[in-house]
């Protein structure tokens, strides 16, 4: 393992320095308890202690509006759309990290999604190690508290002023070093980066499952036909996405397009979308495959628990929490679904 | 439809805010008038034609004898399109639906309250089979722009059915309930981008209710958040006066 | 990284020659402008565009063909993309993707016996796979068609059929929900057709293409008769958007309909809630 020690006073040179090259986003406090991922400037203050950032990184990569192809309606021809801004995402939680890896293989599956990873390949991560756990956030137990790849440099605040900086990739210890030569950490460094993890992992423990996140695939397949217990909890379901829309590993879209004034020209755009939604299952002529409400929040948890599983071999749920925060109806907690699953059937499994 | 099909615009009880929409287009107005010819619009032209194919009706019905009036048009046209909140929803026009006729009447006209006839507010589709909608308060211009170049295509533009928290949360917006405050979103049709809270205040309901809208939940929501039936119903009623269960 | 290749990017087709099957449906001949074959496979379906309006997938209803580049579709007036369709003259362009999907294995067939079950529309994709057995007679056993539609109004290739009926080489049953006055034919469900036909289960494989209401039907008479799940397929239909396996719209529990399916055999989707 290769590590850097950079202190405080170091890193707003150095930001100044990328910030030449790309776009710089870091955690900064919005409003009172809210946390979002803005661009960086002198003026910006990183919020280095926040808990979860309020909305999903995944936008940076996956825009919530991304046009994919331009057309010419008089020709007939259309031609491919990739926009790839370079950017940095500075202080990203590994849950949010483990998020982005599991994007990055889904993207890649079958028919690799040349526009997400057009974003992608110009997208430069430093992971952060928090310093506190969300309210809501249940990530040590969903195997997310920890990430040994998907992050050019991950830095650890060892002290009020120092960072332990963990190198990821080639290029982010270029970065590094791109104002001269930086200090290489010694022992005692490391150990203080380990036992801040450990810290921090003592704190998440407090919301956990109640068993082993592996087990989960099998609990929910179990409880599939149990109608009683999806219709109970989707009562009061608003099918408005709001849970789709903040998880950092949903990424389901539409795809829209419009012509331009004149009727000559136009772009084809995929938008995000959400299998919570009504129409989602929808097909022509009207018949839907999950036309009610607590079918489409089983397909939820199905997808979470045990879909995405099935091709990964990792939950779709990396346990932020945004979810529980996003529903104003208090329904979307997949810690608490799974855990009542577990109550329910732990017996007899 | 013909190759330049006829267009008309006409009021009812409204503002004229959606046709005013509509001129503010501006530059882009052109180059889409470039597809139809505008026999009827009072905001930028005063001919006046009754040969049309589509017509764009703003306003609510308010009045019996706007029903012919409204039955006239609906003849006339091949593609009946309903124009912002009042003609699409009822509108604000319906907030006297839950007040006495007579007391209205005084606070309108005053003395003169008998010489004028009135009814309860409705929208469009409660007289004549509309086409399309365009919704909001005013509306979208932009949406405006896409639903008719849709028609020109042959298409009718079908607005989203998802309540507003998807745009809002694509808008990366802090949920107003968040913030302690009432919002209609978790009900209302989304199609404006979530504007008015990503300007920072609150849902209004303009668009109306989505069509699958959980008003129980929603309900229960506003209860759990702390706002009492009478606050909630005052918000709900602003728009959503014609057709939900208040 | 910037990219000149998407899978996104339709390539253009152009029309042919068009024919009313009924009321609602149209059958559209379409060239591909590459000069190429479109290469599909009998169930695999693809995506069409009409710029300005949408892109909507449907399945290919002409067998594959290597001897020119046109390819078939039967299109029912439902939505945008398909009156937008039906408004084509000859001449015009579409975008195409694809063919995407899974389809049936002609290949396993090869000398065994075929029963094909096709309600409405279905009948559109069986063709694919009808036909080509047809153009490759010789390789598959007996050929049995039943083809049930709701009223006689509604049938489609109705001269094709006519055709085929003649041969002896296939049999062919028909049947309608609701007669008409000119109708003399069968009148019930499909199901009903099932006394009235024999073949051997040992040797059958059975393609079953209808709404979604008539799988369960048409799948325990075939279990009546003895055929096995494994020898039992089925096309399903779900709003594609991409095609690619990741907008996530045709999701069937876990498996996607454009990458896994349309074209499923009944073992890989029996034991899932969300299939038929």
């Amino acid at each position: 393992m290769i590590a850097y020690t950079i202190y405080l006073p170091q890193i707003k040179g150095l930001l100044k320095k990328w910030a030449l090259e790309l776009n710089i986003y870091v955690p900064t406090m919005v409003e009172k308890g809210f946390f979002e991922f803005r661009p960086w400037n002198d003026q910006v203050e990183i919020a280095w202690d926040y808990d979860l950032c309020y909305t999903t990184l995944k936008k940076f990569i996956l825009p919530p509006r991304e046009n994919i192809i331009f057309f010419d309606m008089k020709k007939y021809s259309a031609s491919p759309v990739t926009e790839a801004p370079k950017q940095l995402l500075f202080g990203v939680h590994p849950y949010d990290i483990k998020a982005i890896n599991q994007l990055d293989q889904l993207m890649e599956m079958d028919s690799p999604d040349v526009n997400y990873q057009a974003r992608r390949d110009n997208t430069i991560i430093f992971g952060l190690e928090p310093v506190h756990v969300a309210e809501t956030a249940f990530w040590s137990s969903m195997n997310a508290s920890k990430v040994d790849l998907g992050y050019d440099l991950y830095w650890t605040r060892i002290s009020p002023g120092a960072f332990f900086v963990q190198v990821g990739s080639a290029r982010g210890e270029e970065m590094l070093k791109v104002e001269g030569p930086v200090e290489k950490s010694n022992f005692t460094q490391k150990e203080a980066a380990r036992r801040a993890h450990l810290k921090i992992l003592a704190e998440a423990e407090k919301q956990t499952l109640k068993f082993d996140w592996s087990r989960t695939p099998e609990l929910v397949n179990k409880f599939f036909n149990n109608r009683t217990f999806w219709r109970e909890k989707a009562k009061t379901c608003l099918s408005c996405g709001s849970c789709n829309l903040v998880c950092p590993t949903c990424y389901c879209f539409d795809i829209q397009e419009e012509a331009d004034d004149l009727l000559q020209k136009g772009r084809r755009y995929r938008q995000w979308d959400g299998c919570m939604l009504r129409g989602f299952a929808e097909i022509a002529g009207g018949h839907n495959f999950r036309d009610n409400a607590w079918e489409r929040y089983r397909h939820r948890y199905m997808r979470k628990g045990k879909y995405i599983f099935d091709k990964l071999g990792e939950l779709g749920c990396i346990g932020c929490g945004r979810c529980v925060k996003a529903c104003t109806a208090g329904i979307a907690n997949p810690r608490k679904v799974y855990n009542e699953i577990w109550e329910a059937i732990k017996n007899e499994i | 439809m013909p190759n330049k099909p006829k267009v008309a615009f006409f009021d009812f009880a409204g503002c004229e805010g959606d046709q005013l929409q509509v001129a503010n287009l501006e530059e882009r107005l052109l180059d889409l008038v470039s597809h139809l010819e505008i026999v009827r619009f009072r905001e930028i032209k005063t001919i006046k034609q009754d040969n049309y194919d589509i017509a764009f009706v703003e306003g609510s019905i308010t009045r019996p004898e706007d029903e012919p009036r409204i039955k006239e048009i609906r003849s006339n046209a091949k593609i009946l399109v309903a124009l912002g909140a009042c003609a699409t929803i009822g509108g604000i026009n319906c907030l006297k639906n839950f007040i006495k006729e007579s007391e209205y009447k005084a606070t309108v006209y005053g003395n003169f309250g008998r010489w004028y006839s009135t009814y309860a507010a409705r929208p469009l589709s409660a007289i004549v089979k509309v086409d399309m909608e365009i919704h909001g308060c005013p509306i979208d211009r932009n949406e405006f722009a896409r639903a008719v170049k849709e028609l020109l295509l042959g298409k009718i533009y079908s607005p989203p059915d998802y309540p507003v928290c998807v745009e809002c949360k694509m808008a990366g917006n802090i949920c107003r309930y968040e913030q302690g405050k009432l919002c209609l979103g978790i009900v209302t049709r989304a199609g404006c981008n979530a504007c008015c809270v990503t300007e920072g205040s609150v849902c209004w309901g303009c668009r109306g209710l989505a069509p699958d809208a959980n008003m129980d939940a929603a309900g229960q929501i506003m209860d759990e958040h702390g706002f009492s039936w009478l606050e909630a119903q005052d918000h709900l009623r602003l728009y959503f006066g014609y057709n939900s269960r208040l | 990284m910037k990219s000149d290749f998407s899978p996104y990017v339709p390539r253009s087709a152009t029309l042919v020659s068009k024919q009313e099957l009924n009321e609602l449906v149209t059958l559209f001949e379409f060239a591909q402008d590459s000069g190429k074959p479109l290469a599909h496979r009998p169930g695999q379906f693809i995506q069409v565009s009409v710029y300005g309006v949408g892109e909507a997938p449907f399945s290919v209803s002409s067998p594959p063909r290597t001897d020119h580049n046109n390819f078939e579709l039967a299109v029912r007036r439902t939505g945008s993309v398909t009156n937008a369709l039906h408004a084509l003259e000859v001449g015009a362009k579409i975008g195409i993707r694809g063919p995407y999907g899974s389809y049936f294995p002609m290949q396993k067939f090869v000398g065994q016996d075929f029963l094909f079950v096709a309600g409405g529309l279905g009948y559109i994709p069986i063709r694919s796979v009808l036909h080509y057995m047809l153009r490759h007679r010789d390789e598959f056993g007996h050929i049995t068609l039943l083809v049930g539609t709701r009223n006689p109004k509604e049938r489609i290739f109705t001269d094709q059929l006519a055709e085929i009926s003649k041969r002896n080489d296939l049999e062919v049953l028909e049947t309608v929900d609701t007669p008409d006055h000119g109708w003399k034919g069968n009148v019930g469900v499909i199901t009903t057709l099932f006394p009235k036909i024999s073949i051997n289960p040992e040797t059958t494989n059975v393609a079953t293409i209808g709404p979604p209401v008539m799988y369960r039907f048409v799948i325990q008479e075939c279990s009546k008769l003895g055929i096995p799940q494994n020898r039992i397929f089925v096309s399903l239909e779900r709003r594609m958007k991409c095609g690619l396996g990741k907008c996530g719209h045709c999701q069937i529990n876990g498996l996607n309909c454009c990458l896994d399916g349309p074209v499923f055999c009944y073992t890989d989707i029996a034991g899932l809630g969300e299939a038929l």
